[in-house]
């Protein structure tokens, strides 16, 4: 193959290239099948960037002409392939005056480096949700629809929607409606975290939180430091910033501090992240000693904690540790919560807690990306949390999701094989379970979406491999006779593939339609 | 304790215009510096009788979690009024923002590395500059002249330094008011389809119409997916709700999902539901021809005040639609210097100097005409003119 770029030319050297081997395929010179050249040695031969030489390659992939596989290279399509989309192109469009064919844009090549690290954890996965009427998912982490005050919510959006009350649907403030901080202060409060309004932000959910975090914070090739697993919409934020991921593991007291200080010895990450109370997804609680040393080894080597907490005030047993920020007496914790566990999630309203020049540097962050969270839905939560619904709501949803966890703890200690092995948490969402004999959660989930059965498998919640024979199962979302019903599905299931090993290592994966929390 | 921030923060401007004009929420300054839709005009009555009816239905569905793209009917209800529009889309090709600045920053995430340039016209939105700034995007503006776009000055501009995008507000712009023509239109997309680069079309304002249709969408021209397209539900509903919807090729709509789902999961539920209801049940169109009415007599009563107090004295465009108008006063004015004293007199406008990414003019203002009632407009005015 040989090409001969022109440099005194106005076209740019990639088009150059590519129109180059776009004539070459054509005339049939390069026949189908012919493997182009690897696109460094290419650049090198051609004495031009990688990137040029890599455009080009895009620009003839959507062309239809040639085809890329990674580890594989590029290679020639058949004549086939190619009468087809040139026929497809013969809808290109002409401008007015040039009548030169223009193709459609190939997306790819203008996004950042930062959208190529962005992957989905929803369309990567799992598990159809919505889909059929009988599936019995535990695989997403979401309040019991059942419980869901709606009756209330509708009084108080009658009285907030008044007439003359044009308030509630204007512009307001970024950092959020003050009587709603307000409220939170006196909660907050209550939990042993002292703040005031001026502390807390009003986010869209506390996935918001932790975006504004990122985007303050995290520069490519910046340290941050979390549990693992984790929570997987964190690590989807973390990694698509950009940041190298220092992961600790855990053990039943929680994060191993002593983990901690060897990296904090060796890195300096720009936070720490946590979420030590009812953990997503091991239900693992941080004892009281380790949330001393955690705050410790921030205080010595400088470093913030990012405490996340949306599950501490569901506790079945006793009333939660204290927060790390309740402990925190030198102002190194940022604190996340959320209405989303302990209420609904549908409103997306959640809070972020800092000391004040921090939290004034995030809500300039979050006017550049939406302004402001809907204050119809600010001025309505705001109402609920004033008429004391979001305190009687919570020992209601306590009671049940205890019964539920219970229901589901009784479940398995009936219906599970030998080596399946499973946690009890103390509050929140999730049992955390180990599959026998390293059976791949991956292949067990094709065989419960058979049995109409759903859960998370446990890879997605770790940053790189690891967690492949774990299984993340909500109780929150079921009545006891559901989750009776959907354990012995699983149960089943998993006994079935314990007896045919070799049925379901690579099979279709159902798709997942909402968002994994 | 000490943060170490990382080095975008040192671009994310606090513009101290916003703490100036904090002043003039206060009640008895008579304020032109807002770009608020009226109040009063809000259809309160349907979107409460739609919040009652979404929450009356028994389904805990409008309280749950839902798909990031947003509430499929909703979505289907949007492309459909984009067609009236002239733009062909269907639901997959939308997806729902917490309001059109969370497009702008979903899109500058997805576009802009450090360093890109980003060509828009001089002056613009001031949400949008902050927004590409605070991803370290360097700006170019679109080249004019007496008759508008400078097509050739554009052409080479583009050729020579490869913009990765365009960003562009072609109707009753924010803050000038002024409106590209369909030529204009047709030849900005032309030159950008020819050097293959994206334009966005940021469109709050073109249903607030007041002298015959808004010229078409640039999109409605396109026969490829190279124009994405802003929708807010701000201007013609109410801005508190944060509803608004991007549309794009669905390629570009599945990468900005995956965006979306890391900076919050999805926009409010409920408010998707009820928003739906409202459209689907009331005549939103209706209620847009009233704030039509009603803003186009705050225009024309505007134009006439600044007719009466400045005429000889300064130049300001004459807005066919939107609800702003831009007054340039001669060189030797200040409009930031001049703003404490405005203040004094309890009127308030926005320095022009906010909305310049380069060759700044000090001497212009941004006048906003909807929000204010007749009688503060004609009031207002007077004390603008005397201040001068």
């Amino acid at each position: 193959m040989k090409l001969n770029l022109d440099r005194s030319l106005k076209t740019p050297l990639y088009l150059q290239i590519r129109s180059q081997i776009r004539q070459l395929i054509l005339t049939n010179e390069l026949p189908c099948g012919y493997q182009l050249p690897p696109e460094r040695k290419l650049a090198t031969l051609l004495g031009v960037n990688r990137t040029t030489v890599v455009n080009a390659y895009h620009e003839l992939v959507a062309d239809g002409l040639i085809q890329s596989h990674v580890g594989k290279g590029s290679t020639v399509n058949s004549l086939q392939t190619i009468q087809h989309s040139l026929e497809g192109s013969s809808k290109t469009i002409y401008s007015e005056e040039q009548r030169v064919p223009i193709q459609p844009i190939s997306w790819q090549n203008f996004y950042t480096s930062q959208s190529e690290r962005m992957h989905n954890p929803v369309l990567a996965s799992i598990l159809d949700e919505i889909g059929s009427e009988d599936q019995i998912s535990f695989a997403l982490g979401s309040p019991a629809g059942e419980f869901y005050p709606l009756k209330e919510l509708n009084e108080i959006s009658q009285v907030i929607i008044r007439p003359g009350n044009w308030k509630a649907f204007e512009y307001a403030s970024t950092i959020g409606h003050y009587p709603l901080r307000q409220y939170l202060e006196t909660w907050l409060n209550r939990q042993g975290i002292d703040t005031q309004p001026q502390e807390i932000l009003i986010t869209s959910g506390s996935q918001q939180g932790l975006d504004l975090l990122t985007k303050v914070f995290i520069e490519p090739g910046d340290y941050v430091v979390m549990e693992e697993p984790s929570f997987l919409g964190a690590i989807g934020v973390f990694k698509s910033s950009g940041a190298h991921i220092l992961t600790v593991p855990m053990d039943e007291e929680g994060l191993r501090t002593d983990v901690l200080e060897q990296i904090l010895s060796r890195h300096r990450p720009k936070f720490i992240y946590s979420l030590p109370t009812f953990q997503n997804p091991t239900g693992i609680t941080m004892s009281l000693e380790r949330r001393h040393q955690l705050l410790k080894l921030a205080y010595q080597f400088h470093i913030p904690i990012v405490e996340d907490d949306p599950y501490s005030e569901l506790y079945y047993e006793n009333k939660s540790l204290p927060s790390l920020k309740s402990l925190d007496m030198h102002e190194h914790v940022i604190y996340l919560g959320t209405f989303s566990k302990i209420l609904f999630p549908g409103l997306r309203l959640g809070w972020c807690v800092a000391p004040s020049p921090l939290l004034e540097q995030l809500s300039l962050a979050k006017q550049h990306i939406d302004l402001h969270t809907s204050t119809t839905t600010q001025w309505i939560m705001t109402e609920f949390c004033n008429q004391g619904l979001l305190d009687k709501h919570l020992p209601l949803v306590r009671g049940h999701y205890k019964h539920q966890r219970d229901a589901m703890v009784a479940a398995l200690e009936e219906f599970a094989p030998e080596g399946l092995s499973w946690t009890i948490p103390a509050g929140g969402y999730y049992l955390w379970c180990e599959l026998p004999r390293e059976m791949k959660a991956t292949a067990l989930l094709t065989k419960a979406a058979e049995k109409k059965v759903a859960f998370v498998p446990g890879s997605a919640f770790y940053v790189n491999s690891g967690g492949r024979s774990w299984i993340r199962l909500c109780f929150s979302r079921h009545s006891a006779l559901t989750i009776r019903e959907g354990i012995s599905r699983l149960c089943g299931a998993i006994t079935e593939l314990l007896n045919q090993p070799h049925l379901g290592r690579k099979t279709q994966q159902p798709r997942f339609s909402e968002p994994l929390v | 304790m000490q943060y170490t921030f990382a080095e975008r923060v040192t671009h994310m401007d606090s513009s101290a215009i916003r703490e100036l004009l904090k002043v003039a929420e206060q009640p008895q300054i008579i304020s032109f510096a807002g770009g608020l839709p009226a109040a009063e005009l809000f259809p309160l009555e349907e979107i409460k009788e739609s919040y009652y009816q979404v929450l009356s239905a028994k389904d805990p569905s409008v309280l749950q979690y839902g798909a990031t793209e947003g509430y499929l009917p909703l979505r289907q209800e949007i492309a459909a009024q984009m067609g009236m529009k002239g733009i062909m889309t269907e639901a997959e090709n939308i997806l729902l923002t917490n309001g059109s600045q969370q497009g702008l920053d979903l899109l500058a995430k997805l576009f802009i590395n450090p360093g890109d340039v980003v060509l828009l016209q001089n002056p613009s939105y001031l949400g949008a500059i902050q927004s590409f700034q605070s991803y370290q995007a360097n700006f170019m503006t679109i080249p004019t002249n007496k008759a508008g776009i400078d097509e050739n000055a554009l052409e080479v501009l583009i050729k020579h330094n490869q913009p990765k995008i365009i960003y562009l507000t072609p109707t009753y712009q924010n803050p000038t008011g002024i409106t590209f023509t369909t030529e204009e239109r047709k030849a900005v997309l032309r030159i950008a389809r020819n050097y293959r680069v994206p334009i966005i079309e940021d469109d709050p304002y073109s249903e607030l119409c007041y002298d015959g249709q808004a010229a078409s969408p640039i999109r409605s021209f396109s026969t490829d997916d190279e124009v994405i397209y802003l929708g807010t539900f701000s201007k013609t509903l109410a801005p508190g709700l944060r509803l608004g919807w991007i549309v794009g090729g669905k390629n570009l709509i599945a990468k900005l999902v995956i965006a979306k789902q890391g900076s919050d999961l999805h926009t409010g539920t409920l408010l998707q539901r009820a928003t739906h209801y409202y459209l689907t049940h009331f005549s939103p169109t209706e209620h847009i021809e009233k704030i039509r009415h009603a803003y186009q007599c705050r225009r024309d009563l505007m134009l006439s005040e600044l007719k009466k107090a400045f005429s000889n004295k300064a130049l300001w465009t004459e807005p066919t639609g939107g609800m702003f108008i831009w007054l340039t006063l001669p060189e030797e004015y200040n409009t930031l210097k001049l703003l404490p004293k405005a203040l004094a007199t309890n009127v308030a406008y926005v320095p022009g100097t906010n909305f310049y990414v380069n060759e700044k003019s000090h001497n212009s203002m941004r006048l906003n005409f909807s929000n204010p009632s007749p009688a503060q407009i004609q009031q207002g005015i007077k004390l603008l003119a005397k201040i001068l």
